[in-house]
């Protein structure tokens, strides 16, 4: 039998900087590959660090090699992104509930910025299955389009978008989504909060369904704290069953970190 | 500096403490609101290792809880304003109770309230069930508006409450503390006499972050609960005055990490600890505690963990060579 999520410390194998700031951080993992699905996270630390732990996407998964690729953005992240071959992490997880796409044979993923770590998963899986998978990629410069051949050769039509036009339409990468010719029957999104909120808003204008992965702080990352909830409709199978409060109008908050990360797009009420 | 380990034959030393009624194996509590039900740790901390889970906080009617962010990472700790999200407690006695038999490890209840018929209320429900073995009052949660910490700041009310409270539970009666007073001592005293089994010291310490791009403040309540190691002196400190005040144990707590924070704590007074934002950084930190404090006291010749509770000497010297940190 597999063993289930757990904690962990692993061994960095390689470390490569992508792009100014954006690091691909491979480690030795053969047990959390074997359990995990795509769109989950793990709560990661250097062990001995004295800050809490950082919720990262799992990126790539495959035989005993995981990585994650994240934006160095804090003192945690720059943290992470100094280990080296042979250096420690302590990992929680896999945790959270990631995306569900079973069945669907054309599936448009969409990505902005380091929101790609999420999705490379869900596509080998999709294209592996026989499905057409579109990658709609944006970011602030085609520097900042970081390993899209990956996504290429694993199969992926790639559509890409720029925010100064460096590579493929220059504008957000959700105009290229509404203006597709072929409709997706899913669609799968992670990047920042204003991309969702527009991917969101043109899967509802196109009557297709759409999974978000959101991105939020944790605090235990397991569903202990109640720190980093979403607004969501309580008639969603995720929602807490919990009573109705008084004054209630409709939602309840959520646990990204235990209900989420992934939520489908038109049961969000933010 | 290590700890060092038992030696073979040595005496294993007591870790086993006494609070009210409750006797725990082992002096660590997950203190409440950090730890869930304790169901959400079990994949990642072995629970029969630990002393005892303080549940999250529950009311009469169910609350919403505060908006969004609810979370700010501060230098050296972090503050919060989760505002009491919760079922309500009659949704929690028929939904959750149950559940709670099935930890390997003592399970404390926590109850908030906004008045004294509620807290009593609440408490009478709760600790009538078996699974409860203890409750917890918190009666100094800063993000739920001027109300909920009311009690914990002015010892009148402290001890109404208390009192309130002692007459419909026989059970062990934890009092949680508030930091954000001018003496504790006093409402340490006033919990004590209004039948306190033991004091929980200390809650968070008020807050506040300001994100100066957007003008606005970081936390959706504005104000927060600062927990962390940023607090240890602050919540050492409360612990050493309330002990000098009280004769009932007291479970001390703010910012401990390893085992050298324990024992500040247990010198200063402290029978039992609770780990809270800890278990956000490694939850096998618990299980470390316990075996770092088991090695301390054996290298020490020491039996129990009881022999150094409240032993931080004032204006003598120390019986021992200062020999650098032990975690």
């Amino acid at each position: 039998m597999l063993a289930g999520p757990s904690v962990r410390d692993v061994v960095v194998l390689d470390r490569t900087e992508l792009a100014p700031g954006v690091v691909l951080l491979g480690f030795y993992a053969p047990e959390l590959v074997a359990v995990t699905r795509p769109g989950q996270f793990v709560m990661a630390v250097p062990p001995g660090g004295e800050r809490a732990a950082t919720a990262l996407a799992i990126y790539e998964a495959q035989g005993e090699r995981a990585s994650f690729l994240f934006f160095v953005c804090g003192a945690r992240t720059r943290e992470l992104a100094e280990l080296r071959h042979g250096d420690k992490l302590s990992l929680t997880g896999p945790l959270g509930n990631g995306f569900t796409f079973a069945g669907a044979r054309d599936v448009a993923i969409v990505a902005g910025g380091v929101g790609i770590a999420s999705v490379l998963l869900p596509a080998q899986m999709l294209v592996e299955a026989g499905a057409r998978v579109r990658l709609f990629y944006g970011a602030r410069s085609v520097d900042f389009l970081v390993d899209r051949d990956r996504f290429a050769t694993a199969g992926c039509e790639l559509c890409c978008a720029t925010n100064d036009g460096s590579l493929g339409h220059r504008g957000f990468i959700t105009e290229l989504l509404a203006a597709a010719e072929d409709k997706p029957d899913l669609i799968l999104a992670c990047g920042p909060s204003p991309m969702l909120r527009a991917t969101a808003f043109v899967a509802s204008e196109l009557g297709v369904p759409a999974q978000l992965a959101l991105e939020e702080a944790f605090a235990c990352g397991v569903g202990g704290c109640w720190g980093c909830v979403v607004p969501l409709d309580r008639a969603s199978p995720q929602a807490p069953k919990f009573p109705k409060p008084a004054g209630d109008d409709g939602f309840v908050y959520a646990r990204v970190c235990k209900e989420g990360p992934v939520f489908w797009a038109h049961e969000l009420r933010w | 500096m290590s700890l060092g380990s038992t030696q073979k034959g040595a005496c294993v030393p007591d870790l086993s403490v006494r609070i009210g009624k409750l006797e725990l194996p082992y002096p660590t509590l997950m203190a409440s609101g950090c730890y869930g039900s304790g169901e959400e740790f079990e994949p990642f901390a072995d629970l029969s290792q630990i002393g005892a889970v303080v549940l999250k906080s529950v009311t009469r009617e169910p609350r919403l809880g505060n908006p969004m962010p609810r979370l700010v990472a501060t230098p050296a700790g972090m503050l919060n304003a989760i505002g009491l999200q919760n079922p309500g407690i009659d949704w929690y006695l028929d939904n959750e109770v149950a559940k709670f038999a099935k930890r390997p490890c003592v399970v404390i209840g926590s109850v908030a309230a906004f008045s004294v018929d509620d807290y009593a209320y609440v408490t009478q429900r709760l600790a009538a069930r078996a699974e409860i073995a203890a409750i917890e009052l918190n009666i100094s949660c800063p993000n739920v508006g001027s109300e909920g910490e009311t009690f914990a700041c002015d010892p009148d009310l402290t001890g109404r409450v208390v009192r309130a409270v002692r007459a419909v539970t026989d059970k062990t009666l934890i009092v949680k503390l508030s930091p954000n007073v001018t003496d504790i001592a006093a409402i340490a005293g006033e919990a004590e006499s209004a039948g306190a089994d033991a004091l929980a010291v200390i809650n968070t310490l008020r807050g506040m972050s300001i994100d100066v791009h957007a003008w606005k403040p970081r936390l959706g309540n504005v104000s927060g609960g600062l927990s962390g190691p940023a607090i240890r002196p602050v919540a050492v400190l409360a612990v050493y005055e309330a002990a000098r005040a009280v004769s009932i144990p007291i479970v001390g707590q703010g910012g401990i990490e390893n085992a050298t924070d324990a024992l500040e704590f247990f010198l200063a007074g402290a029978s039992a600890i609770a780990i809270g934002t800890a278990n956000f950084t490694d939850p096998r930190i618990p299980i470390k505690i316990v075996d770092e404090l088991r090695a301390y006291l054996a290298a020490r010749g020491l039996r129990s963990l009881r022999d150094i509770v409240g032993k931080a000497n004032v204006g003598f010297g120390s019986p021992f060579q200062y020999e650098g940190d032990v975690g």
